[in-house]
């Protein structure tokens, strides 16, 4: 374990800073207004390797790691965090494939996943307080034939684009979340619809919507690893996300405290650049600091991951950590550019929206306190 | 304490009435459509709360400083977009309050008893903070003042009747050289420049004023030439508590939301656990204290006291707790946050931080005042009581 970059791992950072000006910075504006998604820059991360980063070589993947990934995740958030949302949320369907899923599935699905060819969503919300528990949650009936899925995932990322789910349903009413188990669904399931795109406060390019299954017929194949243990499953690629989304919102803060320094240089009032004032620099001086911690707490559970450790409880630290000082983050450099700042002209009204979608805490919003605590305490 | 008269609670039931009706059901379109849309005026004609500040002499309806600040409150909890349309208006009459003769309040105060509203011209894009840095001039030629320059970010700017515009009358002397201005919409060479699409309050107009060669008969001096910027300090010094109120109104719907939110994802135990429950107990608290600050400073203001420092501080104190608690809700409710309300609330807080004297520019108002000499000590009575 290093907590340094490898060479290799700033190679692949640099190429994602080279992407994201190449192919982001021209389309991200027009996204931000339209909310439409991007398809043809999807189609470039693909070609540039970076929907399949982590994935084994066998299965046509880039065997980078996830230290990679998060670089690659935060450099191109700095430009388009509504382009990483996808990718993240691709991986995460990428990464149960590949951890829990049979060599048939994994023969199967990855291939089309690391080349892009299907991109990939997880699906695991609902609209109750726990996955698998109350009136809209995702049953899935064990019938002779494989299963009937029947109920709602909500707040989908990805939906609707994607051509392949992983999709946590509960098999047993009376055990609730206890009996979750995940499933791969293709999309163009019969019985499966994609509900009207959710307006979000950012991110806008990356669709949000809640899938709709109306006894949907899956396999017994279709059932990841065999196995109707599905809460694992969940918890760890919760944990991933958690990390994926710290290191977007470690590349947007890291983008507004840079461009707030700039102007802080350029803005003249009382005779002097205002960056001159030390409430000035006290502000930018406390945003790049939980930045960097930030980014070594993301990266050191990555780097577990890379390991092959538990992650668990250093993700929950991180979601933690920047729950608290994610938002803070564009909260300050927006005050740094004062009236300026606030007009939609500018970029961080952009950042300031889409920070805020990568520092949820979703339902329920306590658990990295009780991931944390549970570890402490056992 | 602050307690509520019988008046006040009415006023403040019939102003959550009026912002349930007639507000909170078109908020999420005009901030989505990011424009001002008049029929707000229209809406609130009749109940003339567009001139609560106006003396009763001049057909207003006089409510104390508290009052107002409750009925804005409730206009922020419907809206703070709308909101500042309100607010922004009351800041442009109390510069006329602060320094306008009888005829010159006529003047400005006939517009707000008929529901139209006025605009406070101060800042320009080299006077922001730095608010004595104007260019904008006004140089005396017979019986008028010839206006020349520009002001930006003017809440209110495209619909306003009548404009409270700083100028400066001695450009060599700096801030002592700004006067204050009543400058009627219509005016010639006076125009409406670009209009700002902003983050949030969307729903409030802001826009850039031109002044090119504008006339104005010279009784619209407000006090006399070079009280501009004291005029504007005691201006802000009423005004700027208005900020609290939105902010206030702000972080008490962000908590309700959160709790309705609550009470539907955990309906059988009625509770969320104890991090939740303190977090939410936490934003209780710290609206409270916002609420009795901005309150307090209120009665001071309205017995005739000093509140200068209580003004900076419950501006300060109310945006940031409004800041945290919009922020903090969206984050509890996850993607129902990011999808709903919240996240406009989220939005329209962190201009509260901003305007009419960022929060850094009260912090250092206040803590010259922490820091200065001591005054002398008053000697203790002893024995009375």
């Amino acid at each position: 374990m290093s907590i340094l970059l490898t060479e290799e791992q700033q190679l692949i950072g640099q190429s994602a800073r080279d992407f994201a000006k190449e192919y982001l910075e021209p389309m991200v504006l027009e996204m931000d207004r339209t909310g439409q998604y991007p398809a043809a820059v999807v189609k470039q991360l693909a070609a540039q390797d970076f929907l399949g980063l982590f994935l084994a070589g066998e299965y046509g993947g880039a065997e980078a790691g996830y230290v990679s990934l998060v670089e690659v995740v935060e450099n191109l958030s700095r430009v388009s965090a509504a382009v990483a949302s996808i990718m993240v949320n691709h991986a995460l369907a990428a990464y149960a494939i590949q951890r829990w899923g049979s060599p048939e599935q994994k023969k199967t699905c990855l291939p089309k996943l690391a080349a892009g060819e299907v991109l990939g969503a997880f699906a695991v919300f609902e609209h109750g307080p726990t996955p698998g528990v109350g009136a809209g949650a995702l049953m899935a009936t064990k019938l002779p034939e494989g299963w009937a899925l029947k109920g709602t995932k909500a707040f989908v990322r990805n939906a609707g684009v994607a051509g392949a789910y992983v999709v946590l349903a509960c098999t047993d009413p009376a055990a609730g979340a206890k009996s979750l188990a995940a499933f791969i669904v293709n999309a163009k399931a019969s019985g499966l619809t994609v509900g009207a795109p959710y307006e979000t406060m950012g991110l806008k390019g990356c669709p949000m919507a809640d899938l709709v299954f109306d006894n949907v017929m899956v396999t017994d194949t279709a059932i990841l690893g065999g196995s109707t243990d599905g809460s694992a499953i969940m918890t760890e690629t919760l944990a991933l996300a958690s990390v994926a989304e710290a290191a977007q919102t470690v590349g947007i803060g890291q983008a507004a405290v840079e461009h707030a320094a700039a102007y802080a240089k350029t803005r003249i009032q009382f005779g002097r650049p205002i960056a001159s004032l030390q409430a000035i620099q006290t502000l930018l001086a406390e945003v790049a600091a939980d930045c960097h911690l930030a980014r070594l707490g993301l990266r050191y559970a990555a780097q577990l991951m890379d390991d092959g450790e538990p992650f668990l409880v250093e993700a929950a630290m991180v979601k933690q950590f920047l729950a608290r000082f994610g938002a803070k983050m564009l909260i300050d450099t927006v005050q740094v550019e004062g009236g300026f700042g606030y007009s939609e002209t500018m970029p961080l009204p952009r950042l300031f929206r889409d920070i805020a979608g990568t520092t949820l805490l979703e339902a329920p919003a306590d658990y990295p306190e009780k991931t944390i605590a549970a570890a402490l305490l056992a | 304490m602050s307690i509520l008269t019988a008046e006040q609670k009415q006023i403040q039931a019939q102003a959550t009435a009026f912002v349930a009706k007639e507000i909170i059901p078109f908020a999420e379109k005009f901030d989505k459509a990011g424009e001002f849309h008049p029929y707000l005026l229209d809406a609130a004609r009749e109940s003339r709360i567009f001139a609560m500040a106006v003396p009763m002499a001049f057909g207003g309806l006089e409510y104390s400083a508290l009052t107002q600040a409750v009925v804005l409150e409730a206009w922020g909890y419907g809206c703070a977009g709308m909101a500042t349309t309100l607010a922004a208006s009351v800041l442009s009459m109390d510069s006329v309050l602060v320094a306008g003769t009888e005829a010159q309040k006529k003047q400005f105060f006939d517009p707000m008893v008929r529901g139209e509203i006025g605009s406070f011209g101060l800042t320009e894009p080299s006077a922001g903070s730095d608010a004595g840095n104007g260019k904008s001039t006004a140089v005396r030629v017979g019986d008028e003042y010839v206006i020349n320059g520009s002001k930006c970010w003017i809440t209110n700017g495209g619909y306003s009747s009548v404009f409270v515009i700083y100028a400066l009358t001695d450009p060599a002397a700096g801030m002592k050289g700004i006067s204050a201005f009543i400058v009627e919409k219509g005016t010639p060479g006076f125009t409406i420049g670009t209009v700002d699409h902003k983050l949030g309050i969307r729903s409030s107009n802001t826009v850039e004023l031109l002044f090119k060669d504008v006339h104005i008969p010279a009784a619209n001096l407000l006090g006399k030439e070079g009280e501009g910027m004291k005029i504007a300090m005691k201006t802000l010094d009423m005004a700027r508590p208005a900020i609290a109120s939105l902010s206030l109104g702000l972080a008490q719907r962000a908590l309700d939301e959160c709790v309705k939110h609550m009470q539907k994802l955990y309906p059988e135990k009625a509770q969320p656990g104890q991090t939740l429950q303190f977090k939410l107990a936490d934003m209780r608290i710290e609206i409270e204290a916002a609420r009795q600050l901005l309150y307090h400073a209120m009665n001071l203001r309205d017995a005739g006291l000093p509140y200068s420092a209580e003004s900076a501080m419950t501006k300060t104190f109310s945006s940031d707790v409004a800041m945290k608690i919009t922020t903090q809700a969206v984050q509890l409710m996850g993607a129902y946050g990011y999808t709903s309300v919240l996240a406009k609330l989220m939005r329209d807080a962190k201009i509260m931080q901003i305007y009419e004297g960022t929060n850094q520019i009260q912090r250092l108002v206040i803590s010259r005042a922490v820091l200065a000499p001591a005054r002398p000590a008053v000697a203790v009575q002893k024995g009375g009581n």
